[in-house]
């Protein structure tokens, strides 16, 4: 008997928690004195000139693909081409970047430099960074590889150095 | 267990609510709560401790140091950050980002580059509900940044007005109220909206100086004298000024909002229907005298 009373129980229960859902806005609550269906005269336009400008103040749908230049100063460059040949790449990110950060934890002490989304030889690629890295430190440079997820891990700040070297090698 | 009870217990469990966050509970007696004991040794202090204000419950007032000079009262009142929580904040963006977003085409140094175009990036975010009043273009980058731009910014020092015209370029400094900012900082889900684009507000009375002072490159100062200032500071920092008259762009850097415009070319009472890609503009004497004023 009161198994059987049960749903009906939880569906009260539920149509009095979730009321028809409605977007909470100034614009929604009456006005206090009925102030009739006041009419405003528009002119309704499609003028292409005017759209231009609507068009500019719109954000791109996806991130804009960089076009070639003679020169960045702000020494980003784009990606080189005909790297099937080298044991190893990186892809860019969405954003045209290089995969390199870093990670800062410990109330940062712990600095660790991440170069992410490797393909091919990840072995050969983790030698040859520590070769570049090594003069930069006094202490032996201690590395992680993970294979499957594709990254390696240098423990100590090299992002500036890493991303130097890739970019040195048109990556 | 015959079949006619499966069969039951099977129907009874359909007509069962679903095992959901909302219908659990604790298992029977998980959870106890204390009592307080009254026996023998149950009941001696209850937990109060033995003397003193935790026994007899009468706790000293916040702060008081039982005789000495509490701390709280013995140094001066110093109100070195007073009001800073209704300041204006100016999130910085640097010259070296935005030579950066120049280079991966994330801004486009064709059109006049303005606090639109730099939070369509993505890069960027402002919060005018936190007193965010718009970006402070800093100097980080200085000594690399080559573009032609004409910018418009909220906040900028001497170094950085140098830098762009050094290279070639325009810029302004202007002021936008809250109301502005809401607009302009998500500029699609404002038109998805379907209110009219609300006018620009005059600065406050503490920020009318900076945006009306030509070596600030205000939108509210006289046009001759930025241009004489602009060739004041080159002479103060030593370089020639690029002649932007003979620039191939040269429209394109004297393009300028009007000080009641938020969006470059839409005036404010107009309202964009971006599914019927129509533009309503009001036609009332008294709306236009609003926007327009």
């Amino acid at each position: 008997m009161f198994l059987k009373r049960l749903p009906a129980l939880f569906l009260n229960k539920c149509n009095i928690l979730c009321p028809k859902y409605q977007h909470i806005s100034y614009l929604n609550s009456p006005f206090v004195v009925d102030i009739e269906n006041k009419k405003v005269n528009y002119e309704v336009t499609n003028s292409i000139e005017d759209w231009k400008y609507i068009e500019r103040a719109l954000a791109p749908i996806v991130v804009p693909i960089p076009t070639p230049k003679d020169k960045y100063p702000s020494e980003w460059k784009p990606q080189g081409q005909n790297l099937n040949s080298k044991p190893y790449f990186i892809p860019r990110t969405k954003n045209h970047m290089l995969p390199v950060y870093l990670h800062i934890s410990q109330r940062g002490i712990r600095r660790i430099t991440k170069v992410r989304n490797i393909q091919g030889d990840i072995w050969l690629l983790e030698r040859h960074l520590r070769d570049f890295i090594q003069p930069l430190d006094i202490r032996p440079i201690r590395s992680q590889i993970n294979e499957f997820s594709g990254y390696i891990r240098f423990y100590g700040d090299f992002v500036n150095a890493i991303k130097h070297w890739l970019t040195k090698h048109k990556f | 267990m015959s079949r006619n009870t499966v069969d039951k217990a099977l129907s009874m469990l359909r007509s069962l609510p679903r095992v959901a966050l909302n219908n659990i509970r604790d298992n029977p007696g998980s959870k106890m709560t204390q009592k307080r004991g009254r026996a023998q040794h149950g009941g001696d202090k209850h937990g109060a401790g033995n003397k003193g204000s935790g026994q007899r419950q009468n706790y000293m007032r916040l702060g008081y140091e039982t005789g000495n000079w509490p701390f709280y009262l013995r140094f001066g009142y110093e109100p070195y950050y007073k009001g800073h929580h209704l300041r204006r904040q100016y999130p910085p963006l640097t010259l070296f980002q935005l030579q950066m977003m120049i280079d991966t085409n994330r801004v486009d140094i064709s059109k006049p580059i303005d606090l639109v175009s730099i939070c369509n990036t993505g890069l960027f975010r402002l919060f005018p509900d936190q007193h965010q009043f718009g970006f402070n273009l800093t100097e980080e980058g200085a000594d690399i940044f080559q573009a032609k731009i004409n910018i418009e910014v909220q906040w900028a020092s001497e170094l950085v007005i140098s830098t762009i015209e050094r290279a070639g370029g325009v810029i302004t400094t202007a002021y936008y109220d809250q109301h502005s900012l809401q607009c302009m900082i998500n500029s699609k889900k404002f038109f998805e909206r379907g209110v009219p684009i609300p006018k620009r507000m005059i600065p406050p009375k503490d920020a009318i100086e900076y945006y009306t002072d030509p070596s600030k490159r205000g939108y509210l100062a006289d046009p001759e004298k930025i241009s004489h200032e602009r060739l004041v500071l080159a002479q103060k920092y030593g370089y020639e000024l690029p002649v932007i008259e003979k620039d191939s762009s040269y429209e394109m850097f004297l393009e300028r909002k009007d000080p009641r415009q938020i969006f470059y070319g839409l005036h404010p009472g107009w309202v964009v229907n971006l599914k019927d890609k129509v533009i309503l503009k009001p036609q009332d004497e008294e709306l236009l005298q609003y926007y327009n004023s």
